[in-house]
């Protein structure tokens, strides 16, 4: 045999072999281990995103590191492979050529050299994960937004306090493992604002005050809460002291938009909200005998509203002791987001679930390629004493 | 921390690299282990039109074919830089750079056993040993 050409030979001259042709493979001139070079597996629907350079990783030095797309949050694992896998760059990477005279041998592959850079050891495979959202809501619950806060300053240009606990839309990417939509979901979710430039939870006792101030200003002013007028409303908070930027947060919290009328933003007033709202007030002491509950509860919802039990699902448990029903908050967004966690919290508040008492606080769980049936399946024992009665659910 | 993925390559095509698969490993003769550096592996032959090829390594040729990928696979290449001179950078950002250098959507897989090639009776002077140094080693149960 001869001897074999010293060029750098590609991919190219592999993936075209002729028919009735050969090459020869060699190791390249730098071949190495080169760590740097990494093999990551990927769906092809993917492949626009990351071409666009639309996908980041990211995560702390001490998580595992998700991919993330626009609005999908990926695991990353590696899959080691006992196979010997070659790989061969293409003959004009300019990067592995020991000199320029390397390089021209593009037209060399005649020679029939294709050079070996890196044996991979394995690749990298995307999962489809739940995004990590709970670090959200801790980092925003560092620092509510209070009523101390507004009296600090005259406007809210809040004070550079640097990295003590309050985050920005960059911060909170660095720091939360999420896609940019999956992100702006849970701040939606969270009922957070964006007040100079830094992401905030603002405290309830604020929110109470400012929904009772609104409020009591429709009744002044005889605002119907189905048809606020949304410049009327802020223009009103704002000269009874409060900020616009929490006058507006507060129509976004409790109220949904309706179609402009004239040119006039108005919104109207999510009963259930509001109503919840309430309830989380009464019940935040402990819990209380549900008859005087709910008394307290109708007095205190606007007028026009009507309460309504099954508006507290998923916010609240009732519990028979002796002959009276009580009634505690148990709120699901105060829960984590990771079954297991969920599910942990679950049985240790009580250890049998029916179904309808249960569904509440877990359909909000997402566990790609689990459903809930799935979930039930995995986190549950589910019994039933007889056919008739209700199936229960209980810990694995 | 957040690391973008980039892509030089644009819009267009990500530049394909080859993969050679096979079960096994491939050894070098110990002399040449700490230099296998431009050293031949083996020949590989595609003798018809079809997408079968052959594998001739040492002593041993293996038969495999071209086969799709399920699923593209890139090649990310991590690279870390130094940031210079950047008073009051926050630790949150990243030296770290990933940069997709090229796609794999194919690769020759050699799944059967090396078939050993005896073409000829042995000479009765044995071969030097040539510049082609490697060896098929088949560690497969």
């Amino acid at each position: 045999m001869e001897q074999p050409q010293s060029g750098n030979g590609g991919a190219e001259a592999v993936l075209n072999l002729e028919p009735s042709s050969s090459i020869s493979i060699a190791y390249h001139s730098l071949f190495g281990p080169h760590d740097d070079l990494i093999l990551l597996e990927l769906d092809e629907k993917l492949l626009p995103d990351i071409l666009q350079q639309r996908i980041t990783l990211r995560g702390q030095p001490d998580e595992d590191a998700v991919l993330c797309t626009g609005s999908k949050t990926y695991g990353i694992k590696f899959v080691g492979n006992s196979n010997s896998i070659f790989l061969i760059p293409p003959s004009d990477r300019t990067e592995f050529c020991e000199n320029s005279l390397d390089c021209k041998r593009k037209d060399d592959d005649q020679q029939g050299v294709a050079s070996v850079i890196k044996v991979a050891p394995g690749n990298m495979e995307l999962v489809e994960v739940a995004p990590r959202l709970d670090k959200l809501k801790l980092l925003l619950s560092e620092n509510p937004y209070t009523f101390q806060e507004d009296l600090e300053m005259e406007d809210l240009e809040v004070v550079e306090k640097g990295n003590t606990g309050l985050y920005k839309w960059d911060d909170l990417v660095e720091k939360v493992q999420a896609s940019d939509e999956e992100l702006r979901s849970e701040l939606q979710a969270l009922s957070a604002a964006e007040i100079g430039g830094y992401w905030r939870i603002v405290d309830v006792k604020y929110m109470d005050t400012i929904l009772r101030m609104l409020l009591h200003n429709s009744v002044i002013n005889d605002w119907s809460l189905d048809a606020l007028n949304e410049d009327e409303v802020v223009s009103m908070l704002e000269s009874d002291g409060y900020p616009l930027k929490l006058a507006h947060h507060c129509l976004y919290v409790y109220g949904n938009k309706v179609d402009e009328n004239l040119g006039r933003q108005v919104w109207k007033l999510d009963e259930r909200r509001v109503c919840v709202h309430f309830a989380r007030e009464i019940l935040k002491e402990g819990k209380r005998k549900m008859e005087s509950f709910m008394k307290e509860w109708k007095q205190k919802i606007p007028e026009g509203m009507q309460a309504s039990f099954d508006m507290l699902e998923g916010e609240v448990l009732t519990e028979r002791l002796g002959v009276e029903t009580w009634i505690r908050a148990f709120s699901v967004s105060s829960l984590p987001s990771s079954p297991a966690e969920r599910f942990s919290i679950l049985f240790r508040e009580r250890p049998k679930w029916e179904w309808k008492d249960l569904q509440p606080y877990i359909r909000d769980l997402s566990v790609p390629g689990l459903s809930s049936e799935g979930l039930l399946l995995k986190y549950t024992r589910r019994t039933q004493p007889t056919q008739d009665a209700e199936p229960v659910f209980s810990a694995r | 921390m957040q690391i973008r993925v980039k892509c030089k390559c644009g819009e267009g095509k990500c530049p394909e690299w080859a993969v050679v698969e096979l079960q096994g490993v491939v050894e070098a003769q110990p002399a040449f282990q700490d230099r296998l550096q431009n050293l031949e592996i083996g020949v590989l032959c595609r003798p018809s039109s079809q997408q079968v090829y052959t594998f001739k390594v040492g002593y041993h040729e293996l038969t495999g074919s071209k086969v799709a990928l399920k699923k593209p696979t890139l090649v990310l290449q991590k690279t870390k830089h130094t940031h210079t001179g950047d008073v009051g950078t926050d630790t949150n950002s990243s030296n770290v750079e990933l940069q997709v250098v090229g796609i794999i959507r194919h690769r020759i897989l050699f799944k059967t056993r090396p078939k050993p090639l005896i073409s000829k009776p042995q000479p009765a002077v044995k071969e030097k040993a040539s510049a082609t140094g490697a060896v098929a080693s088949n560690q497969t149960a």
